[in-house]
């Protein structure tokens, strides 16, 4: 049994570690969005491959399900991204120095880790057969609401915010917004405008009730 | 399947081959099972949505192929495999070739998590339910492919709006299957099925009585609204007919499936009634009891289980078509209602569906998140909770108590939502004849 999962631990951490090396690699940024679901694909799988039932299935949801359609929907809505051979911000000397950075940052985040970490730390006790799933939703959520509320609520805060706050770069003016007329309400609107002066420009008007008769353009002239 | 291949492999033959073999294949038998049940329901489906609509359109319907025109998807399924496959030259080749994969793929993978009958199911995850709507959110991702490699204005216009509807829809869905979820305590389908046993008056068991079954959640006024807000985003979801501007044929061609055809398109195809059927089936599953009805409970308490070991297998078989058949019967009565709303009702505008589902049905369902807390504050929750009013109560007073404070706080948040909604639609239809002078003067010269 063991052997089978560290083989399909293999052939799924190769597929992670491949669309990763694929996501910075590939010239066109869509094929570099694409490769980089397939890699949270493959972590989804890693956590299911450790029983962390839980957390794979969020990770599918939130990293597959919303987070790459949103990266999608940013790369098809910005101009001038979508083709290939688009140029590199830096070059030359400067991309090994950037480089050379961010292996520097990245081994400082890491090498903790990979010195103090326990390794091969044993399995955890039960039964035999029947083994302990990691981390069950129930628990989760008692750590949610008793143990990390603080931050919990917080991060309902600042979720909040950004709520609010899209909704607020995104809101248009009822007055600047105009819609497509349908051909009845541009009949309407046309027989009242030809009328010599309209009584004070209305307010407004409920939206008239769609009719069948045709504009034809002698009609709209009076 | 387990213990099927189990015995029959090392105690009929004696050949002892290891644990994980054996689990390797009886997993791969009810794959390889519900892979072969899928594209038949999906040939079912096509037939009976198109009979019935012909129904309500006073034709008949196909009639030729067969009897009463039985065979008639066996050979639209021909027509499809022997059409030319066709590839825009400007398309993204491998993208264009993947998305019809990426939509399948998850629909196949929704099936692992549905159960057929007592003790029928794939695999019992203890977050079945969430799975289920994470793996369908993966179809968004190969819908966006399709439209973004088939380099055709209205395969992209399709997509953008099928991908923003599904992204849309799945939150009112998801919460009101969360109301659900507070009224069982658990995420895992199996036993979300198993708490919908016994009688509908009282989830509270009234002793005496034989489980019938019937304990469905549709019965709770909570489970009620639930039901109703779930099956329009179902509706929104499957991309059935009020909601189906993705593929508005007399708008934007047929969408994301623009620039597919022959079996590509017939995979797009397979996977929306896919799954429209397991919406569908979900539905049956979570609020209607699943396999649950009279009599299932009886014989499967006869049958083979793992808390009867030695009862008879006939009751297994017994039991397991009694389930299916309940399931599947529920399930068809749900599609022919998606078929009915085709038949009766016009498409919305893009607008209309983004505003009914973000304003009216997402505040619905969060008020109903609200009234399922009440519900098992006054049903379960005791002096430990912080509860002590409801102490002395017997069962049915509790219940009663409940169901009506429940239906009491959804009916008028409906009534304050829907007067709210349809003023602000009135609103915005409201015409300034001021904003649009310039523009008819303009023309009017």
């Amino acid at each position: 049994m063991a052997t089978v999962i560290q083989i399909i631990f293999g052939l799924i951490a190769a597929l992670v570690v491949g669309a990763a090396v694929m996501v910075v690699t590939v010239r066109n940024v869509i094929h570099a969005a694409l490769w980089l679901i397939a890699c949270f694909f493959g972590v989804g799988a890693l956590y299911m491959l450790l029983e962390a039932e839980f957390l794979a299935v969020v990770q599918v949801l939130v990293y597959v399900g919303a987070i790459s359609i949103l990266i999608l929907f940013a790369i098809m809505l910005t101009r001038q991204v979508t083709g290939e051979g688009v140029r590199q911000l830096v070059g030359g000397w400067r991309l090994w120095l950037t480089a050379a950075i961010s292996a520097l940052l990245f081994a400082v985040a890491i090498a903790p880790t990979v010195i103090a970490h326990r390794w091969n730390t044993p399995a955890p006790p039960g039964p035999p057969g029947t083994p302990e799933p990691l981390a069950g939703v129930a628990e989760l959520g008692r750590a949610f609401v008793y143990e990390f509320l603080l931050q919990f609520q917080v991060a309902g805060v600042l979720l909040t915010v950004a709520l609010i706050g899209a909704i607020v770069i995104a809101f248009e003016e009822r007055a600047r917004r105009r819609r497509v007329l349908t051909l009845a309400e541009e009949h309407e609107l046309r027989k009242r405008l030809a009328q010599p002066q309209p009584v004070e420009a209305p307010a407004g008007e409920p939206a008239p009730a769609p009719r069948a008769t045709p504009i034809s353009e002698g009609e709209v002239q009076q | 399947m387990y213990d099927i291949v189990n015995s029959l492999i090392n105690v009929a033959f004696g050949w002892g081959w290891p644990g994980w073999v054996i689990a390797l294949i009886s997993h791969l038998a009810v794959t390889t099972l519900l892979f072969v049940i899928a594209p038949f329901q999906m040939l079912f489906l096509t037939y009976y949505e198109r009979r019935a609509i012909a129904r309500m359109q006073d034709r008949i319907g196909p009639n030729r192929v067969g009897p009463a025109g039985l065979f008639q998807p066996i050979a639209d399924g021909v027509k499809m495999f022997t059409k030319e496959d066709i590839v825009p030259t400007a398309a993204d080749k491998w993208v264009h070739f993947l998305a019809p994969c990426v939509v399948v793929a998850p629909t196949m993978l929704m099936f692992a998590v549905l159960p057929w009958g007592p003790g029928m199911v794939p695999a019992d995850l203890n977050v079945g339910l969430l799975f289920f709507f994470a793996i369908s959110s993966i179809s968004a991702v190969g819908l966006m492919m399709a439209g973004l490699a088939s380099s055709n204005k209205f395969a992209l216009l399709g997509a953008m709006r099928a991908v923003a509807q599904m992204v849309s829809y799945e939150i009112p869905a998801v919460l009101s299957l969360l109301a659900v979820v507070m009224l069982t305590g658990t995420l895992s389908v199996v036993q979300l099925i198993e708490a919908q046993a016994g009688l509908f008056i009282s989830s509270a068991d009234v002793p005496g009585i034989p489980d019938l079954g019937l304990g469905w959640f549709i019965f709770t006024p909570v489970g009620f609204l639930a039901f109703i807000v779930f099956f329009i985003a179902a509706l929104a979801e499957g991309e059935r007919t009020p909601f189906d501007i993705p593929e508005a044929d007399s708008e934007i061609v047929a969408g994301y499936m623009t620039e597919y055809s022959g079996m590509k398109f017939g995979l797009f195809y397979l996977a929306q009634y896919v799954l429209n059927f397991l919406l569908c089936a979900i539905a049956a599953v979570i609020f209607f009891g699943g396999w649950q009805g009279p009599g299932v409970g009886w014989l499967y308490d006869r049958a083979i289980s793992p808390a009867n070991p030695d009862g008879n297998w006939v009751f297994n078989v017994l039991a397991g078509f009694l389930g299916v058949f309940y399931l599947l019967a529920k399930t068809y009565a749900f599609f022919f209602v998606m078929v009915w709303v085709r038949g009766a009702f016009p498409r919305l505008r893009v607008d209309q569906l983004m505003d009914f589902g973000w304003k009216f049905l997402i505040p619905l369902t969060l008020v109903n998140i609200v009234s399922a807390a009440i519900w098992v504050a006054l049903l379960r929750w005791g002096p430990e909770q912080g509860i002590t009013f409801t102490q002395n109560w017997a069962p049915i007073l509790r219940w009663g108590v409940a169901f009506v404070v429940t239906l009491a706080v959804n009916v008028a948040a409906y009534i304050a939502l829907a007067r709210i909604f349809a003023a602000a639609q009135a609103e915005q239809g409201r015409i300034d004849l001021d904003e649009y002078r310039d523009t008819l003067t303009a023309t009017l010269r």
